[in-house]
């Protein structure tokens, strides 16, 4: 399928900050998320080609979001536990949201990658069972059967907000 | 359903999920208080972190960092189809170059034959033999010249006074020096240079030249005057083609 490049640059200001908030919940650091976002864009340019229907273009997006995530866990980055400095500085303050949002962090750092993945395409992006099996790669049963499991463990994680966060502090320090 | 079935059934239920699909957790839902308490709390809960993951920082510069990779990458393309498109068109430019070679070669074949007859015009090589036996002179021609020691019909009223053994364009030629006419004198050469046996006038600043070829040799004859002249010396020799 040909894609021109103003389309695909449509498709960016269209996107980027979809994908650059997937990618910052799944990394859990900004720089990453930035750095990972550049390069899903760049290899999507590149294979534009292999897209078969443009109405599919965002699970694709996401998609080639996840592949590059893969590459960039391959040579070996490790996900930050708690990025505590970024944290803190951005969302500390009254707001009762800074709490939840650091609970957030921690429950999803205890996660593994096969939870925490498509968790992240379901909160945060509300994207169907169908379109997460489509960006994922994983058969619908599959995709339902581990975000059933990773919701409970995430509830579970959550219960305990406060200690998770005093733990994450502590850390920090 | 029992409450186990049931809690596992809450997680995986979705708001847009088929609700038909779901009604027997609906259904426990309805007579479990425990359970409904725990769906409360979870549905609560699920509000709560789609809130929560909808607050991420914001990367202000990176749409134009990427438009501006994305350009780079296009601008790098470019390039590589450039470069590309130019070898392949080298076969292109070889064939051009080869037909205008093809298409020029006669011309400067040409250009170099007017040269060597300006230059025999100009300086005439110095007579190896002189004598005015015509048989002598083309016998002693003939072992220069490939073929028989004879001249074609057209140059039979001609008379030669000596000769001398030269090259022109690349064969082996002999000049013959004419008897009567200090002005002229005659080259043939060993080889056809020209596919016609019609006579060609060459005409350069120090004289006049007329080449013509018998399919074996040419004969090429030089003539210190201007073309009319020549032309008045041929008739009165008799040769024409």
């Amino acid at each position: 399928m040909q894609i021109s490049d103003q389309t695909f640059d449509e498709w960016v200001r269209q996107y980027h900050r979809l994908l650059f908030g997937i990618a910052y919940w799944w990394t859990g650091s900004r720089a990453d998320a930035e750095e990972l976002t550049q390069e899903a864009f760049y290899q999507a340019y590149r294979s534009r080609s292999s897209l078969r229907d443009v109405a599919t273009a965002k699970s694709w997006l996401v998609g080639i979001l996840r592949n590059c995530y893969g590459q960039m866990n391959r040579k070996g980055h490790v996900r930050a536990e708690v990025p505590l400095d970024e944290l803190t500085v951005e969302y500390e303050g009254p707001d009762p949201l800074a709490a939840d949002i650091l609970a957030l962090h921690c429950a999803l750092g205890r996660l593994d990658e096969r939870h925490r993945l498509p968790l992240v395409l379901f909160y945060f992006q509300d994207l169907s069972y169908r379109e997460i099996s489509l960006a994922l790669d994983l058969p619908l049963g599959t995709v339902m059967s581990r975000l059933s499991r990773a919701k409970c463990l995430l509830h579970d994680s959550l219960k305990l907000p406060d200690r998770a966060i005093g733990t994450a502090k502590v850390e920090g320090k | 359903m029992n409450c186990d079935l049931c809690k596992s059934e809450m997680y995986a239920w979705r708001y847009d999920n088929d609700v038909a699909s779901f009604q027997p957790l609906f259904d426990h839902l309805d007579q479990c208080p425990e359970c409904a308490r725990l769906f409360g709390e979870l549905t609560a809960s699920d509000g709560r972190v789609e809130t929560t993951f909808q607050s991420f920082p914001e990367s202000p510069f990176l749409e134009n960092r990427i438009i501006a990779g994305l350009a780079h990458q296009r601008a790098q393309a470019a390039a590589h189809r450039s470069a590309r498109k130019w070898w392949v068109l080298l076969p292109v430019l070889a064939c051009l170059l080869i037909v205008l070679f093809l298409a020029v070669e006669p011309w400067w074949q040409q250009e170099r034959l007017n040269q060597q007859v300006a230059i025999l015009l100009r300086t005439p090589p110095a007579l190896q033999i002189v004598a005015t036996d015509r048989r002598e002179l083309l016998n002693w021609s003939a072992s220069f010249v490939a073929g028989a020691s004879t001249l074609p019909p057209e140059l039979d009223r001609v008379q030669f006074r000596g000769a001398a053994r030269l090259r022109f364009a690349d064969h082996p030629a002999v000049f013959l020096k004419m008897k009567n006419e200090g002005r002229a004198s005659l080259v043939v050469v060993d080889t056809p240079l020209t596919k016609d046996k019609g006579f060609h006038k060459i005409e350069e600043n120090s004289g006049s030249a007329s080449l013509w070829s018998d399919g074996k040799r040419s004969y090429l004859l030089l003539f210190n005057g201007n073309a009319q002249e020549m032309r008045a010396y041929m008739q009165k020799m008799g040769i024409s083609a």
